[in-house]
């Protein structure tokens, strides 16, 4: 899915997977920070936003 | 490929005249040029109607779908592979079909032979690798090779890979370094103009979904652009909702679809809706070494576990 | 839009992801606020439309965890 969105032109960062564990408290965070400085990187998503207006 | 036809109508009376199938799925002279359309014969007489040329580009194993009798169906390379792929998804049994098995040179592409006429193109004939094409001012003279569609260019399958009877001499594969130069090229880009690249493509797309209609592996009793509750994609042609339809049925052919070029055949505005499903169609060959509908006993890649599986998208 | 403010739509499945995020409340761990939190039954409740919906409706990314 995520190399598809890709040829089409989505950044690879705007879709994310991962695996944590209920115990992991730490892990979910260290992933949501990374996730959140890449997606930050790239700016709010332009592309394939339905315009309702 | 002249040939052939004689020994497909006489596969087919055979086959009617003992009762061994009830139809004979195969393709008829439409009613303008180059336009053969599928058929189902079911009467003896009828026979004689069945052709194959090099304008049968539909893939006929969209049609064997639902069938309460023992059918026959005239199959080239691709159509076979999705034969395949129906008997793994449990669509078909394969008792319940006689395969006339077409060794396939490809197929024209239309629309480029169409765009060298201003008018309408009147007769259309072909001999060997020759295309005789003739509209009220002018006709010419065409070499098949330099018309053929491009998937037909770039097929690695021309022999049906599961038949009964063959209806001509096997022909030679081609083999290629890299069988998705297409991809290639589009991967190269950067994401600014990959998403220009598919804006442009499917600007012109009028939802008529031609192409999910000529598919034969979009056979869902409902699809996902007609389910209503909740509604996934609007009905109109925003640019968005036409990205999602074409990128959401890209995505639902993965690892099925077999590059028989039905889509495009079928678009009528000429949209190249393959440049979506190569993509998938080489990532299921780079990742998990798969070609759909080419083994009977072989699960599709996105329908197993394995621990082989790759991973590296998962943090 | 401000670009510091962006949405992460967030699929956690209930007995993974969601009750890490669960603990890291409880053990009062700090974390960027952009996601927001969609829980699902199990990761196989999971569907590409889920992805594309969300992109759709406006967010910057997706992230699903198992």
């Amino acid at each position: 899915m995520g190399n598809l969105l890709e040829h089409m032109g989505i950044e690879k960062d705007r879709v994310h997977f991962s695996w944590i564990s209920s115990a992991e408290a730490t892990k979910f965070v260290d992933v949501v920070k990374e996730i959140s400085k890449k997606v930050r990187a790239l700016g709010p998503n332009k592309k394939l936003v339905k315009d309702y207006n | 490929m002249d040939t052939c036809i004689n020994k497909i109508r006489e596969l087919s009376l055979k086959l009617l005249e003992e009762n061994e199938v009830k139809k004979v799925i195969g393709f008829a002279e439409g009613t303008i040029p180059m336009a053969t359309s599928p058929v189902t014969i079911t009467r003896k007489q009828d026979v004689e109607k069945l052709v194959f040329n090099s304008t049968c580009g539909l893939n006929l194993a969209n049609y064997i779908r639902n069938q309460k009798d023992k059918i026959a169906v005239i199959a080239k390379g691709c159509d076979t592979r999705n034969i395949v792929t129906h008997i793994v998804e449990n669509q078909v049994q394969r008792e319940k079909l006689y395969i006339i098995g077409v060794p396939c040179n490809g197929m024209i592409d239309k629309s480029k032979i169409e765009s060298l006429f201003e008018d309408e193109i009147i007769e259309f004939s072909e001999d060997g690798g020759k295309l005789n094409v003739k509209s009220s001012l002018k006709e010419e003279k065409l070499n098949k090779s330099d018309y053929l569609r491009k998937n037909c260019r770039l097929c690695m399958h021309k022999n049906p890979v599961i038949y009964d009877v063959l209806a001509g001499d096997l022909v030679e594969e081609q083999n290629f370094d890299n069988p998705y130069p297409d991809v290639d090229e589009i991967e190269a880009m950067n994401s600014e103009t990959k998403w220009q690249h598919f804006e442009d493509l499917t600007k012109n797309c009028i939802r008529c979904y031609a192409c999910r209609n000529a598919c034969p592996i979009c056979y869902c009793p409902t699809c996902f652009v007609d389910e209503s509750g909740p509604q996934w994609v609007g009905k109109g042609q925003d640019k968005t909702d036409v990205n999602t339809f074409h990128f959401l049925r890209a995505f639902h052919c993965a690892g099925r679809c077999t590059d028989c070029g039905a889509c495009v055949e079928a678009c009528p505005m000429d949209i190249n809706v393959r440049d979506f499903t190569r993509k998938l169609n080489k990532d299921s060959f780079e990742m998990f070494g798969w070609e759909a509908g080419l083994d009977i006993a072989r699960r599709p890649p996105l329908d197993v576990y394995s621990p082989n599986d790759p991973d590296d998208f998962i943090k | 839009m401000a670009d510091n403010d962006i949405k992460i739509v967030s699929f956690l499945c209930n007995w993974c992801s969601y009750g890490a995020a669960d603990l890291a409340g409880v053990s009062r761990l700090e974390y960027p606020a952009d996601i927001r939190v969609i829980r699902i039954p199990c990761s196989g409740r999971m569907s590409p439309k889920f992805i594309l919906s969300a992109l759709r409706e406006g967010a910057d990314a997706v992230w699903v965890s198992g």
